[in-house]
């Protein structure tokens, strides 16, 4: 699969609750960020937990605003995601809340 | 916001504060040290992969997975992987633990 | 969940396991024993202290470390580990600029390289709260950061691990390489100390 994002990019997480095992935490899920940095093509988790070997795909450093994801704080905090939980944000919604 | 497994801790209020152990050893006993070769030598062999072992320690139910310790979890979820795996029976693994028949 | 849990029944247990894995032939006689010494002796913080004080004393080198942590260390003899090598990422505390490391889905660190992590590292605590107040977690740790610091956690949520290359203490200049590498702790490597 392609890198269908470039670093500064903005995305919001998928809000999507899978049933099993995944690597989006529930703290960052519709929640929007950037873009830091691409982390290389990993198979999915959801689907190596499954025993199934996965297609791999890309996976980036995306960085949140701690007031954008618990309503207060002034860090910042940098999750590991899989291309898969994240959706392109336009900038006409770039202020809407999730 | 939906079915979050016991693991996806992240942000979750109520816990206390962080406590450190000074001079903290790699392993607190022997069995832990085991417990860790195993797992790695069990992945390594493709008995199953590093996410089905997270999967397994997830599926934990909630009130034990809170109160057993870390290499705790890790007998669970190793046991719960070997018998789904077909490598061993569950009464197998239930057969002794108290090393009187294969001490 | 206190992490001392010496108990016997467990410890029956884990032999019984790995008795009849070897009965089986899923795992050879010895090996496990091989496999701790080999995490033992390969696996320890001191790798982290040697990184750090490089970077330190050569900044050619850290540039190299920044940009792909896996290679540079190859300058030191050291690795991530054989078979499926994993993604080290090392990020550097700098000027009003801190960086925290945690895993809030399971305990995911660099372990073939730094050893296993500390207890407090993998307890739900640190895990629940580190990425909602850092600064509290820190306090835990008597770290105090000034106000306009800015702070960064990174969840070790997919498949890289993380290190932080701590900052270089005032008044180190007269300080060798190994004596610097003798002021980093594993807690400055995880962002929890300030070295």
């Amino acid at each position: 699969m392609r890198e269908a994002f470039n670093p500064g990019d903005r995305v919001r997480t998928t809000t999507f609750d899978p049933p099993g095992h995944t690597r989006l935490p529930r703290y960052a899920r519709g929640a929007v960020g950037e873009i830091v940095e691409r982390a290389g093509n990993h198979p999915r988790a959801e689907d190596r937990a499954r025993g199934l070997p996965g297609e791999p795909q890309p996976v980036y450093h995306v960085r949140f605003r701690a007031s954008d994801l618990f309503g207060s704080g002034d860090h910042t905090v940098t999750v590991e995601l899989w291309q898969d939980y994240l959706e392109p944000l336009t900038n006409h919604d770039g202020n809407a809340a999730p | 916001m939906g079915v979050s497994r016991i693991n996806d801790v992240g942000g979750m209020e109520g816990f206390l504060a962080v406590v450190e152990e000074p001079d903290e050893p790699p392993f607190h006993a022997d069995w832990e040290a085991h417990l860790h070769a195993m797992n790695a030598l069990l992945i390594r062999q493709g008995v199953y992969n590093r996410d089905e072992f997270r999967d397994a320690l997830e599926r934990m139910a909630p009130a034990v997975y809170l109160t057993a310790s870390y290499y705790e979890r890790w007998y669970c979820a190793i046991t719960t992987l070997l018998v789904e795996k077909g490598v061993l029976t569950a009464a197998e693994v239930a057969g002794n633990g108290h090393g009187a028949a294969d001490a | 969940m206190s992490g001392h849990h010496p108990s016997a029944p467990i410890a029956g247990q884990v032999r019984h396991i790995e008795n009849l894995l070897e009965q089986r032939g899923v795992i050879a006689p010895g090996e496990i024993d091989h496999r701790i010494d080999a995490l033992l002796a390969g696996g320890s913080p001191l790798n982290g202290a040697r990184i750090v004080a490089r970077a330190w004393t050569d900044p050619a080198f850290r540039d190299r470390l920044l940009a792909d942590a896996n290679t540079a260390i190859r300058e030191l003899e050291l690795s991530m580990g054989g078979g499926e090598e994993l993604r080290l990422k090392v990020i550097a505390n700098g000027p009003g600029e801190h960086h925290v490391v945690v895993c809030t889905l399971c305990s995911c660190y660099p372990t073939t390289l730094l050893g296993p992590s500390p207890t407090w590292y993998k307890s739900d605590a640190y895990r629940a709260r580190v990425v909602r107040d850092p600064r509290g977690v820190l306090g835990d740790f008597d770290l105090e950061l000034p106000a306009d610091t800015r702070i960064t956690v990174w969840d070790a949520s997919a498949e890289s691990r993380y290190m932080v290359l701590p900052r270089r203490p005032e008044g180190t200049d007269a300080l060798t390489e190994t004596e610097l590498a003798a002021l980093v702790t594993r807690n400055g490597l995880i962002g929890t100390a300030l070295v």
